[in-house]
């Protein structure tokens, strides 16, 4: 089964600025077949997660960096096909019986233990630790907290034989590591001991213990990426929102006409964060200090936008904010069919580095859940974001052509603008909310 | 063109004496026929009123043909009617109360609930249960008649089936089998020109089905399956030559399906004049006339046939309301056969 | 005792029933004259004449419908399938007749369908199958996989006493390969017992047929790292020895299930699935699931060789099960 020639795989460089990546899962494990171009392991970056497909056909037959690690860009993860650990020797005989082959003194580096889902990292239980149901049941029968096992399984997992010398010995004397494992049972230098760093989570003397009813869980690159993005925005940015009501009555009436059309010849819906977009697009070309960028004792305008849509991952999972480029050049179904590519992609994991990369202005939509007003923070390095939210309906006083005052039902919207206002005035920030509900309000059901 | 004997209707009583009937035997003949159409007709009535679950098929117009053939038999013969041959169980000895149970899903049924309808047999009887995949017995009565063979038994399988059976490939490989190895099995083709709604010219290409059994090297006839003596003389023919080592037979009896498929069929498809032709030889009637023209039968025998089935059936659907439902709690068992199980007729 | 193959001893098995009890016959395509395609029954024509060797048309409805209907009449057919594959043409025979009959109508069919299975010699898609999870799902059929000589004659002796339909897989690679001392005299191995190949007491590896030597020589790979496995050779898929697979597994907590047929709906599903429910909290370990990826069987021999798991795809698993 093994392919001749060995091929790494690396850590890509998944844009510029990007130096490190997180090894999020390994789609394949060790001895597996993979086709090249076939998915092989999923990788996250501060900004992107993204499938690695395989450089090659053959066997994975070894992995070097383990799920939930992260290592710089270029870093060998992993080699498909020749032998594992040493470069491929060119075997010079042609039909090897697999069965025979196997050489009777321990191979230091055998086509080694498949790394499987490292169960460790992924199903905590008290410490961080994996515990195995044989492992909890023996634990249970004899009082024993698992996590005061020493273990010498996968990522430090208590086995079954750990657990069993345990009861028989009682506690190890002081000097934790070099556990009283039966030798016979545990694979002489199992060559999960790859030579690739590891988290080694049990090991992290810092860590609170936590408490009863608490769950832990690592913190991902995202997350982190996130935390640090948000911190820096604000740590940065003079953030003041500013809201407005805008009447939908038009979009309404527009969108039911173009729904159809839209979505039978494009295969797009037409949504109403497409029509803020597009009007927002359209009113930035008067307000460029909206669409700009304080940069060191400059401010930077621009003529064209760069229109980012922040766009939720599945569960909770983090924020990331695809970017469509000149948004500037693009009509109603352009936008529409944008925002809808670079979610779906979004969600798939199929982003592109360059996909969220020089964004010059954001909408965020939190009006999915009927929230109706709110106050995001502004995507460093950019001078401002716009927040939609929900379409309501409500009780709208109308006036006229005679004059008088009526009560309506219009389907309403709030829509913010929170700007830095070391670049933004608050007068500024009003007309350009002004102009775009005016655009809105208006709209003509050309575009 | 037609490749197939076809065969004459039976007239003088001497003819019949000749083919092995006595009076007695006509009159009992004539009785298992009323038996058959009054299980039926019963079960039509216990369906509409509820009691029967599932779906419910009858024989109606095949009567004669059923009774026909099983009258030929021996009592060492073994067979695996379908669900139009009400009349093969009747005629074998199946007492009604156990064919109602069945079709209530009793716990007396043949198969206890665990099978419905007409998908049942006696094993003391000589009869091979049916499965709704129709020629599938073919090959399993071939099967019979080989174990016979290799034994050098003289008894003889009888393999019903349809004409919309025909079409499918069990039916050709048991008849290639059977006639390579020239096994005393007798092929029965129950043509009653619908298979559900199918006509006969969309099942088979030729005249007759019975025209394919010169393909496999034996003998085909057609007869009127509404003549009861006629086909009790082709399938006692047939019978006869496959015990005395003369190999097999396809015997075609003609009739047409007097009700739809099942009761849910209204038959909407079969042309109304079809209907009232073949109305005109009812299988029973005819016979009924046969046996006052030619053996003299009386009002009083007549009466007392026609009052003693009633009483029977009624006798036999009480007993069969009688019969518990099955034990759900027994479901699992018999799904594999012991060692015991073995000891039944056929097993000996 | 002799030494006799895998082949010799069916044969030795098929010839001693039918020896001992006019009633078994065997029927088949070309199994009088010719002996069978491998040969199973060559000579046996000579022996016991043209109707109890009974050359069949190209027929599998035939051959299991006409075994079914003698079965009834009190004989004890033994059919050969020429290929496992064919049974497919019978389905309906075993399925919806011979399966059901005793359950539902009280008649048992005692028949053995004897099914030269499994690839390894590049039969291609339609001379390789193992079939056996597919009736090993039918109520009512019974599936034997014997991986030794000895099991081969004594399974077969068992399966012809049982008065039920038995699926008799005998493996088409195993047939001349494997060699082992088998008692000449008459015995019976039951139906529905695992023999344990190999006594190992860290990792369970649940297997039939030629996986058996498969997971065999892992084994000894394995013992080189210091882990000790067993195996344990079920025989029978059904009914199969559930209670020596828990036993096994609760000795060692870790278990691996092996076999040559595709992995999906693969009878190692329901092993698999019958230990997490029965011995979850004696695993150390998630069961493993080693089997042919779910393709028709390949044709061409790198193919082949990436279909049927191969040793180091076993030892790659034990040693993942190992370093758990």
């Amino acid at each position: 089964m093994a392919t001749e020639t060995a091929v790494d795989v690396v850590m890509p460089q998944m844009g510029v600025s990007v130096s490190e990546g997180t090894i999020t899962r390994w789609l394949k494990r060790e001895g597996e077949q993979v086709e090249a171009d076939e998915p092989l392991l999923e990788i996250s970056t501060d900004k992107v997660d993204t499938e690695v497909p395989s450089p090659a056909s053959g066997t994975l037959v070894q992995i070097l960096v383990q799920e939930g690690e992260t290592v710089d860009v270029g870093t060998k993860l992993g080699q498909i096909g020749g032998a594992a650990g040493a470069p491929a020797p060119a075997a010079p005989e042609p039909e090897p019986e697999p069965a025979s082959v196997a050489p009777s003194e321990p191979e230091p580096a055998p086509a080694p233990a498949a790394q499987a889902p490292a169960p460790a990292a992924d199903v905590s239980g008290g410490n961080g630790k994996f515990v195995s149901p044989v492992v909890a049941r023996i634990a249970a029968e004899h009082n024993i907290d698992p996590n005061a096992v020493p273990g010498t399984g996968r990522g430090g997992r208590v086995t079954k034989q750990d657990i069993l010398a345990f009861v028989e010995q009682g506690p190890p004397p002081v000097a934790p590591p070099a556990a009283p494992a039966p030798p016979a049972t545990v694979p002489s230098a199992p060559s999960s001991e790859a030579p690739a760093p590891r988290p080694a989570p049990a090991n992290a003397p810092s860590a609170p213990q936590p408490q009863p009813g608490e769950q832990v869980e690592p913190v991902s690159a995202m997350r982190r990426g996130i935390a640090e993005h948000m911190r820096r925005s604000l740590d940065t940015a003079a953030h003041v929102t500013s809201a407005i009501e805008v009447d939908f009555s038009k979009i309404v009436a527009a969108r039911a006409a173009l729904k159809k059309e839209f979505q039978s010849a494009y295969g797009v819906n037409p949504t109403y964060l497409a029509f803020v977009a597009r009007a927002a697009v359209e009113t930035l070309k008067d307000y460029p200090y909206v669409n700009a960028e304080m940069r060191g004792d400059s401010i930077v305008t621009r003529n064209y936008v760069n229109l980012g849509i922040a766009v939720e991952l599945a569960d909770g999972k983090g924020l990331i904010v695809p970017v469509i480029r000149n948004a500037e050049g693009l009509n109603l179904l352009g936008i529409a069919r944008g925002i809808a590519d670079l979610a779906a992609r979004a969600r798939d994991k199929k982003l592109l580095p360059d996909d969220v990369q020089g964004g010059t202005f954001t909408i965020t939509n939190p009006g999915g859940y009927g929230t109706f007003h709110g106050t995001p923070v502004i995507n460093q390095p950019q001078s401002a974001i716009l927040g939609t939210y929900a379409l309501v309906k409500r009780p709208w006083v109308i006036t006229d052509e005679s004059g008088n005052d009526a009560i309506a039902i219009k389907p309403i919207m709030n829509v913010t603008l929170t700007y830095d206002h070391r670049l933004v005035d608050g007068a500024y920030a009003g007309r350009f909310l002004r102009d775009l509900r005016e655009r809105l309000e208006s709209w003509d059901g050309t575009e | 063109m037609a490749v197939a004997r076809e065969a004459e209707p039976v007239g003088s009583l001497h003819e019949v004496r000749e083919a092995g009937l006595d009076r007695e035997d006509l009159l009992g003949v004539y009785r298992n026929l009323v038996i058959t159409r009054g299980v039926e007709e019963r079960g039509h009535i216990l369906y509409r009123q509820g009691k029967i679950p599932g779906s419910f098929y009858t024989g109606r117009g095949n009567e004669a043909a059923a009774v026909g053939v099983a009258t030929a038999m021996k009592q060492e013969d073994v067979g695996t009617p379908l669900h139009r041959d009400m009349g093969v169980h009747i005629t074998r000895g199946v007492e009604p109360w156990r064919i109602f149970a069945q079709y209530m899903g009793r716990a007396d049924g043949p198969t206890k609930g665990r099978d419905g309808n007409v998908h049942m047999a006696d094993a003391q009887l000589g009869l091979i249960a049916m499965v709704s995949h129709l020629p599938a017995m073919l090959p399993v009565a071939v099967g019979a008649a080989l174990a016979f063979r290799i034994r050098e038994e003289a008894r003889v399988a009888l393999a019903w089936f349809g004409e919309g059976a025909s079409a499918r490939g069990d039916t050709h490989e048991g008849m290639t089998f059977a006639g390579t190895r020239e096994l005393p099995v007798v092929f029965v083709c129950d043509n009653n020109q619908w298979a559900y709604s199918t006509p006969t010219h969309l099942e088979y290409a030729t005249e007759h089905v019975a025209d394919r059994a010169q393909a496999y090297g034996f003998e085909g006839v057609v007869v009127d399956g509404t003549d009861v003596l006629a086909v009790y003389r082709e399938a006692r023919r047939a019978i006869e030559k496959a015990r005395a080592g003369g190999g097999p037979t396809l015997l075609e009896c003609l009739t047409l399906r007097m009700e739809g498929h099942a009761v849910h069929d209204d038959a909407f498809y079969v042309p109304k004049v079809m209907f009232e032709k073949w109305a005109e030889s009812d299988p029973l009637e005819r016979f009924r006339t046969w046996l006052r023209a030619n053996v003299d039968m009386t009002d009083e025998e007549e009466d007392e046939i026609s009052t003693g089935v009633k009483k029977l059936l009624n006798d036999a659907l009480k007993r069969a309301e009688d019969s518990p439902m099955p034990d759900a709690s027994d479901l699992t068992a018999g799904v594999y056969a012991t060692g015991e199980d073995l000891d039944t007729p056929h097993h000996k | 005792m002799a030494e006799l193959t895998y082949l010799q001893a069916i044969s030795d098995g098929l010839r001693t029933e039918m020896r001992r009890d006019k009633r078994v016959f065997l029927i088949g395509e070309d199994v009088g004259v010719y002996g069978g395609a491998f040969k199973v029954s060559l000579g046996f024509q000579e022996e016991f004449g043209p109707w109890r060797v009974i050359d069949a048309p190209l027929a599998e409805t035939a051959i299991i419908g006409a075994c079914t209907g003698a079965s009834m009449m009190g004989l004890r057919p033994v059919a050969e399938m020429q290929f496992a594959d064919f049974i497919s043409c019978a389905w309906d025979q075993l399925v919806t007749v011979a399966a059901k009959q005793r359950w539902r109508a009280g008649t048992p069919v005692p028949i053995v369908v004897r099914l030269p299975s499994g690839g390894g010699f590049s039969g291609g898609p339609f001379h390789s199958q193992n079939p056996e999870s597919s009736f090993a799902h039918i109520p009512g059929l019974k599936c034997v996989c014997p991986a030794t000589p000895e099991d081969a004659k004594g399974l077969l002796i068992s399966a012809i006493e049982d008065p039920n339909p038995v699926l008799f897989f005998e493996h088409k690679h195993l047939y001349r390969r494997i060699k082992g001392e088998v008692p000449e005299e008459r015995y019976t191995v039951p139906i529905g017992k695992a023999r344990t190949h190999r006594i190992g007491k860290d990792i369970s590896v649940i297997t039939w047929g030629a996986m058996v030597f498969t997971a065999e020589e892992a084994a000894q790979q394995l013992e080189n790292d210091g882990v000790s496995v067993e195996v344990l050779d079920l025989r029978s898929v059904m009914p199969w020895d559930k209670a020596a697979v828990l036993d096994s597994v609760r000795k060692t907590s870790k278990a691996l299930v092996l076999h040559e047929d595709t992995r999906t709906g693969g009878f190692g599903a329901e092993i698999a699935a019958t230990i997490a429910e029965e011995a979850f909290e004696d695993l150390d370990a998630p069961v493993k699931r080693i089997a042919a990826p779910d393709t028709p069987v390949p044709f061409s021999p790198p193919l082949e060789k990436a279909f049927i798991p191969q040793v180091d795809d076993v030892v790659a698993g034990l040693r993942d099960l190992a370093g758990y």
